[in-house]
């Protein structure tokens, strides 16, 4: 009996010693052991630039089946090619916001919050950091209107699950002056901590000034049918700040054939959807100028690149209705984005000299701002935009005499000022879509005939937005309703604060 | 009683008198003292030795044996009698109820074998042998219909696909509110190895699908809080309690061999598209063979008028129906089961392994799967102290190509159902061009496969290699204490090779992945248990214990996309590879006691408590608590053996119980944020490193253990010879602080995260009717009836009572499933059609219906479910089925909404002929009526597509879900053969719906197991299972 209460005892010792100390290692044993509990920004910036440039889901998406077809650069038969024809495809209008919030902005806010955290905010990688956080929201909000901005990307940092919606005119306001404090930060000549880590500058501080004032540059004219006397203000700003001087300062990235994001995503749609075209109003309009760009941007599907053979599919066809169009059609007769651009290894431009040579253009012309004549603006302006695509291949290459036969045919002329400016300007951004769309959407050049394909969601007119994400209804529905109460219908057709008519 | 009485005593005094033994037959019939009937499954044994044998369908039994051998004759709930062979050849035994043994013992929380009477809870068993006569892959579909309370739903994903188990309703918000399987005392993995999201994907199946039926001796089913509290944390669910069968003592050598084959065919009820328009756009044939491929699952054509119509491959042909394209796209399955068991058990020992092969071809064309299982059980006593149980088993499972469901890219079913009516799918063959790539049948989408690719040039193929394995040693210290130890391992080696083709349309160059996962659950328990009657009345089952369980999951796979070589499908042969590695650890750690009072034996109170430690849980400088203490109480108490009642109550019991359950997280590291390596960036010349945050959720530092309380009480009642039984439960539980798998606004960064928010209350009851209107010596029958009805409500989601989804694992088409607060667990929440004040639909200008706002249009969970079972028994044969039901649930369907689209549904025949007259309001709300041109129904149908209200269908359904027809043949002809007995059932499964509200679908048709119901989308079709099932006993 006895021997039995003495091991009732051990155990019930073993038992109590066992609980006391059955939490041991927990705290070590959840803690990923094949993660970090931090990271060096030289790897996570490229990360945050690569998001920014893009994955196949939303740039084909966004930009491609919605910008692209709005501003016809691009067309397609097929239905689900929504901004071909006006349709509403909820997903497929929400798809830049849905990839772009949780990679590049949380990407960017955690670098953010991680340095102000460490107290490193005079460091040049702070102001570049801002620079590319600018580029990230600039893009959203205009493409959307009114965003999360201010609280945006903050999930982890504040435990703000529910961002509210900013007025795109405080987005404005805001971007502007970061830029401004940014670009204050960074000294020419210098090389910011990041080094090669920076995969659009290798670090050189003096062309992320040129870039953060190019980018002023951007927003300032954006705001000119709204606030014109900011748009000239910001606009003088940037200019005087000193924007972008040559191809050397294009702001861009490299992609390469690997896998996920470091790849070119407009290449990666291209690969996986062959149905797009050159659209007809694109070629038109390069074939009327004999544009020695068709060649590079087209080529027949089989690659057949003769000048004369290229024709663009119109916009607001499907596969039925385009005989009447083209009784004998086919689509292996239209230009395709040839091989040239449509690698998945070709850069991604953010912004290139020749953008900005238009928009000096552009501010000379309404402003007398800068240096320069809106002239020898419009026609550096064109040769960049002409010589910049040899950095999408050396076979991309357009000589000079080429460029002066082009602009000796096609002279500036001062009383179609910003028709021609802003028409070159969306010739030079092909492929960059999102500012196509916004760059017409403000100037309202190249005057494109819309199209008006049965069922279409607004009355025959270019959509002036994409939709919020339909989820946000539910998962941020206060700050949602408030953003559509002032800034109107989540339609289409609704016009944002700069857009007005 | 005395008759019987001095019967014994003559045949003691005979036995005094012979001195000398001889062997001889002894043959004999058992019949029961009550009813006078025969006994089946009678345990006779020759005392002292391994020898015996049982008593056949009719109580007849034949023995080998020796005068002056004491046979011993046992069976549940009867009393044990012991008979000396003296002169007599032939035995007629009469065998009492054993009124100690009136409940059967069952097996409760920890395995522990308790009498039902002292249970203050609900148990429901189940019988091994209800699992494998009508063998299911997924042995626990076969609780289908059985259990009230219970809610069994396998996946639309073939035969080793998922089983969805959830007992008294969602009982949690986030995780997937599966119950806790333990077999053999051992709790086992059950983790989901992938399943099909809204972007489509496979099945790749669940744990508890390892088990072999044919190894199960019983099932018990520890439905509420206070029959699982003894688990803790990880009973939140419910917990399924699984033993497996081990030789049995008395029954001596045995082999047992049983044989079953099950052929499987379309339910072609179901499937009812339109065959009277076929392959077009507009109203118009397609004339050109440019025309027919765009037009690809369009049905928009004209009317079928047997004309010659261009088809997508350029030959014309008449364009009518060609029949049905399911039935001849898909094949016949087949499922052959052999098991052969040997088993040999003594006194003091008892062993049986067994060994099963089961073959499936699947009705999709070169997919089906092979599992051999393989289980050793053995155990011995030494010397009444100490005993020693093994139990182990080793499963090698290999699926082929398990189907691609819910969207469209590869998935066989989307592009077989919607095929136009003029098209027939004979055409697709061979699938492949000459060139290798895929024969392309539509140019409308790149993600439209031919079949005959997805079936053929496709391919997944699952391994999976697992031992589960126990031990368990007791020492009885004295009669009334003893030690036990258990531990106990379950692992399993998978590997998942998956390939999209060279040539795919979506995908040209194609890609695959390689997946390992080494998956390991270790469990150990230590416990001092105490069983004392302390007086002549009251009496302490005490026990006192320990456990600690670790869990862990290492993944590696390697993906790549472009192959290089065509037709190489290697991993090495791509030019993008990419490879991850997770590894992923958890562990808990309890203490625990039980302590039942027992008062004269119809008194009961049992008070349990646990306290758990969660790793999951646990970070430093976390102030929230990473432990939990679960306490339950419960009482039963017997009132017909504490008063004198009338003769025909013959057993009634009332009992309470109530308990405090519920969870931490399941998965490790949600509560910091952690940042890896991601990929490698070279495009700038020099190769480096990129990385990012890591976490997939929000994470949450100060997660703290959720609540569940839960109380119950019930009553069992047992009238007329216990020809009647009730069995009535009412239980009602609250969960709260429930960690919430919370979708958080994109713009955040995160698009989910966990909280501490969710509270949500169940309350049902279950009942149970059994009766046995007709029982006598040649003709029986028994019916049962279970019904559970649970009504689930979610109080609370998160601070903004924002609806709470789990993305994109129950996302229909513009609807997906969830919490709704103020609605029950599993609201269908989706487009809606946009109504004025009187309820007229609003259209647009060109007649279509305007899309309006998510709203919820349904409910994806049945509230009711319930099976009747009746059993007939005529002589040696019987016939049983099982009929169940579900009300109260609505399906959205993907396949509508897609054959809306695809004018593939015969309700899109309505003004394909003289055109589609709308009537309503405009969006100013001023009347509206037009009539859409034949060309333009199109768009009206299409539009319905996006209106997910549109696609809703009522989930009802009555399901004639099992029959078997079985013989067994007589003893008296087996007598003189080696074989003891011999069983032979011909057997029928989901043969038909008796009732049944969808079209097109199966009503039971969901794509994965997530909790939220109520989202279909094109899994593989429905089938019906026949067949016929052999059992031989040597």
């Amino acid at each position: 009996m006895k021997k039995t209460y003495i091991l009732k005892f051990l155990a019930v010792l073993a038992i109590s010693s066992f609980t006391l100390s059955c939490d041991k290692d927990y705290e070590s044993m959840n803690v990923d052991p094949t993660s970090s509990d931090e990271l060096d920004i030289i790897y996570e910036f490229p990360t945050a630039v690569l998001y920014t440039s893009g994955q196949r889901y939303e740039t084909w998406r966004g930009n491609l089946i919605y910008s692209s077809t709005m501003v016809q650069h691009l067309s397609s038969l097929e239905t689900y090619w929504s901004g071909d024809k006006y349709l509403w495809n909820s997903s497929y209008a929400s798809a830049y916001w849905d990839a772009q919030y949780p990679q590049t902005i949380k990407t960017i806010e955690d670098m953010k919050y991680n340095i102000e955290a460490n107290g490193d905010i005079t460091n040049s990688n702070y102001a570049i950091t801002r620079i590319l956080r600018v580029l990230a929201y600039s893009r959203i909000t205009d493409l959307y209107g009114d965003i999360p901005y201010s609280e945006a990307g903050k999930g982890y940092i504040d435990g703000n699950t529910r961002p509210a919606y900013d007025a795109q005119e405080d987005i404005y306001a805001d971007m502007l002056n970061e830029l401004s404090e940014s670009a204050a930060m960074l000294t020419d000549g210098e090389t910011a901590d990041l080094g090669t880590a920076d995969i659009i500058f290798s670090g050189d501080e003096g062309k992320w000034k040129r870039f953060a004032n190019s980018l002023m540059l951007r927003l300032a004219l954006r705001m000119v049918k709204v606030d014109e006397s900011s748009a000239q203000q910001w606009a003088a700003t940037a200019i005087n700040g000193g924007v972008m001087e040559s191809n050397d300062d294009i702001a861009y990235v490299q992609h390469e054939e690997g896998n996920g994001i470091v790849q070119n995503a407009n290449g990666e749609t291209f690969q996986a959807d062959n149905t797009p075209r050159l659209s007809e109003t694109f070629v038109n309009f390069m074939k009327d100028h004999n544009d020695p760009r068709l060649t590079i941007y087209g080529a027949l599907p089989d690659g057949t690149d003769d000048y004369d053979v290229q024709q663009g599919l119109p916009n607001g066809y499907d596969t039925s209705t385009i005989t009447n169009y083209d009784a004998d059609f086919d689509l292996a007769n239209y230009t395709a984005p040839s091989d040239l651009v449509n690698g998945r290894d070709v850069p991604m431009f953010f912004q290139t000299y020749a953008e900005v040579e238009f928009m000096l253009a552009e501010s000379a012309y309404r402003w007398s701002l800068g240096t320069g004549t809106a002239e020898s603006h419009y026609n550096a302006g064109v040769e960049a935009a002409m010589t910049y695509l040899s950095l999408y291949s050396s076979e991309a290459t357009i000589s000079s005499s080429e460029v002066s036969e082009y602009l000796e045919a096609y002279p500036y002329d001062a009383s179609s000022a910003l028709e021609m400016i802003n028409t070159q300007y969306w010739a030079a951004t092909f492929l960059n879509e999102y500012e196509a769309y916004a760059n017409w959407r403000r100037t309202g050049y190249p005057e494109l005939t819309p199209v008006n394909y049965s069922g279409n969601v607004t009355n025959g007119t270019i959509p002036r937005r994409l939709t919020y994400p339909t989820n946000e209804q539910t998962t941020n529905g206060t700050s949602y309703a408030a953003a559509v109460s002032s800034q109107g219908p989540d339609a289409l057709t609704t016009r944002m604060w700069w857009d007005v008519e | 009683m005395f008759k019987k009485s001095l019967g014994l005593f003559m045949f003691c005094f005979l036995l005094a008198n012979i001195l000398v033994a001889q062997t001889k037959t002894v043959t004999g019939n058992v019949t029961g003292k009550d009813d006078g009937i025969p006994v089946p499954g009678v345990n006779i044994m020759i005392k002292g030795t391994g020898t015996g044998t049982s008593t056949d369908f009719d109580g007849n039994f034949s023995i080998e044996t020796a005068v002056g051998d004491v046979l011993v004759f046992s069976a549940m709930g009867l009393k044990t009698q012991e008979v000396t062979v003296a002169g007599e050849n032939n035995l007629t035994i009469v065998m009492a109820t054993d009124s100690e043994q009136l409940d059967e013992v069952v097996v409760t929380a920890l395995g522990i074998k308790k009498e039902t009477k002292a249970l203050g809870y609900a148990v429901t068993e189940v019988g091994g042998e209800e699992l494998s006569e009508i063998k299911q892959a997924n042995a626990i579909n076969s609780l289908q219909g059985k259990v009230a309370g219970v809610n069994v739903t396998g996946a639309a994903t073939g035969p080793a696909g998922t089983s969805k188990v959830v007992i008294r309703g969602v009982s949690t918000l986030s995780g997937n509110n599966q119950p806790l399987y333990v077999v053999d005392g051992i709790p086992i993995d059950n983790s989901n190895l992938g399943s099909a999201t809204r972007w489509g994907g496979s099945d790749y199946g669940d744990g508890i699908s390892s088990i072999n039926p044919d190894d199960i001796e019983n099932i018990s089913v520890l439905k509420g809080g206070a029959a699982a509290a003894l688990y803790g944390s990880r009973a939140s669910n419910g917990v399924i309690l699984i033993t497996t069968k081990s030789g049995k003592k008395g029954n001596g050598f045995g082999v047992d061999f049983s044989s079953s084959v099950q052929f499987e065919t379309i339910n072609t009820d179901i499937y009812e598209f339109q065959k009277e328009y076929g392959q077009g756009t507009d109203g118009n044939a397609p004339t050109t063979q440019e025309e027919a491929l765009s037009a690809g699952m369009y049905s928009w054509g004209a009317k079928l008028d047997g004309s010659q119509v261009v088809q997508f491959d350029g030959v014309e042909r008449a364009y009518s129906s060609t029949g049905d394209n399911i039935s001849r796209f898909y094949h016949t399955g087949e499922t052959y089961t052999n098991t052969i068991a040997i088993s040999q058990a003594a006194e003091n020992y008892h062993i049986r392994f067994s060994a099963t092969d089961f073959t499936n071809h699947d009705i999709t064309p070169n997919s089906g799967m092979n599992r051999k299982s393989f289980s050793l059980n053995a155990g011995m006593v030494n010397n009444e102290k100490l005993s020693v149980d093994l139990n182990t088993k080793y499963v090698l499972e290999d699926v082929q190509n398990r189907p691609r469901v819910s969207d469209s890219p590869g998935n066989i079913f989307f592009i077989v159902g919607l095929t136009p009516a003029n098209i027939s799918t004979e055409t697709y063959k061979p699938g492949i061009n000459e060139e290798g790539t895929e024969y392309r049948i539509s140019s409308s989408s790149t993600y439209h496969q031919n079949p005959y690719w997805s079936a053929y040039y496709f391919s997944n193929q699952s391994v999976k290699n697992r031992f589960i394995g126990s031990s368990t040693i007791k020492y009885q210290f004295t009669d009334w204490l003893y030690m036990m130890g258990r531990a106990g391992i379950d692992q399993y080696l998978a590997r998942i090779t998956s390939v999209e083709p060279y040539g795919t349309a979506y995908k040209p160059l194609g890609g695959m992945s390689e997946q390992s996962y080494n998956v390991k659950t270790r469990d150990a328990d230590i416990m001092l248990g105490f069983n004392k009657d302390l007086t002549e009345d009251f009496s302490l089952n005490a026990l006192l214990g320990a456990n600690n369980n670790a869990w862990s999951q290492e993944i590696t796979s390697l993906t790549g996309t472009n192959f290089v070589l065509p037709g190489l499908e290697d991993i090495s042969n791509v030019d993008t590879k990419n490879y991850d590695y997770a590894n992923y650890k958890r562990e808990r750690s309890s203490w625990y006691f039980s302590a039942e009072f027992a008062y004269k034996n119809y008194l009961f109170l049992n008070v349990t408590g646990r306290q758990d430690w969660f790793s999951t849980l646990s970070l430093a400088g976390k102030t929230s608590p990473n432990n939990y203490f679960y306490p339950s109480v419960n009482s039963s108490f017997v009132f017909t053996d504490a008063f004198d009642l009338p003769e025909w109550i013959s057993f009634g019991k009332v009992r309470a119980g109530y308990s405090d359950i519920g969870g931490g997280v399941n998965d490790p590291y949600q509560l910091n944020l952690t940042y890896g390596i991601t990929n490698t960036y070279a495009a700038n010349g020099t190769s480096t490193p990129i990385g990012g945050i890591t976490n997939s959720y929000l994470p949450n530092s100060e997660l703290e253990p959720f609540s569940k309380k839960e109380y119950e009480i019930g009553t069992n009642l047992k009238f007329f010879n216990n020809r009647l039984g009730l069995d009535f439960t009412y239980y009602s539980n609250t969960t709260t602080n429930d960690i919430v798998a919370i979708s958080t606004s994109t713009a955040s960064g995160y698009s989910s995260g966990y909280m501490n928010l969710g509270e949500l209350t169940n309350k049902g009851v279950e009942v149970l009717l059994s009766g046995s209107p007709i029982k006598n010596d040649k003709f029986g029958w028994d019916i049962s009836y279970n019904l559970g009805y649970n009504k689930n409500l979610v109080v609370k989601t998160d601070d903004d009572g924002n609806p709470l989804f789990p993305g994109d694992a129950a996302y229909g088409v513009n609807s997906q499933s969830g919490a709704v607060e103020g609605l029950p667990y599993g609201a269908i929440y989706g487009t809606t059609f946009v109504r004025d004040d009187n309820g007229n639909i609003q259209y647009e200008s060109n007649g279509t219906p305007t899309i309006g706002d998510y709203e919820v249009i349904g409910q994806g969970i049945a509230p009711w479910t319930m099976g009747i079972s009746n059993n007939f028994r005529y002589k040696d044969f019987n016939l049983s089925f099982l009929i169940d039901a579900k009300f109260g649930a609505d399906i959205f369907s993907g396949t509508s909404a897609f054959a809306n689209y695809y004018g593939a549904s015969k309700n899109t025949l309505v003004g394909r002929e003289n055109g589609l007259d709308v009537s309503g309001v405009d969006s100013d709300g001023n009347v509206f009526s037009t009539t859409l041109a034949p060309s333009e129904v199109d768009t009206y149908y299409q539009q319905l597509y996006s209106i997910a209200e549109a696609n809703i269908q009522s989930a009802d359904f009555i399901k004639f879900r099992e029959i078997s027809l079985g013989y067994s043949v007589p003893s008296s002809i087996l007598e003189k053969t080696f074989i003891s007995s011999a069983r032979v059932s011909l057997i029928g499964r989901n043969l038909f719906f008796l009732m049944r509200k969808t079209e097109n679908i199966d009503p039971e048709s969901a794509y994965n197991n997530t909790s939220a119901n109520g989202i279909e989308r094109f899994g593989r079709p429905t089938t019906r299972t026949y067949g016929v099932s052999l059992n031989f006993k040597f």
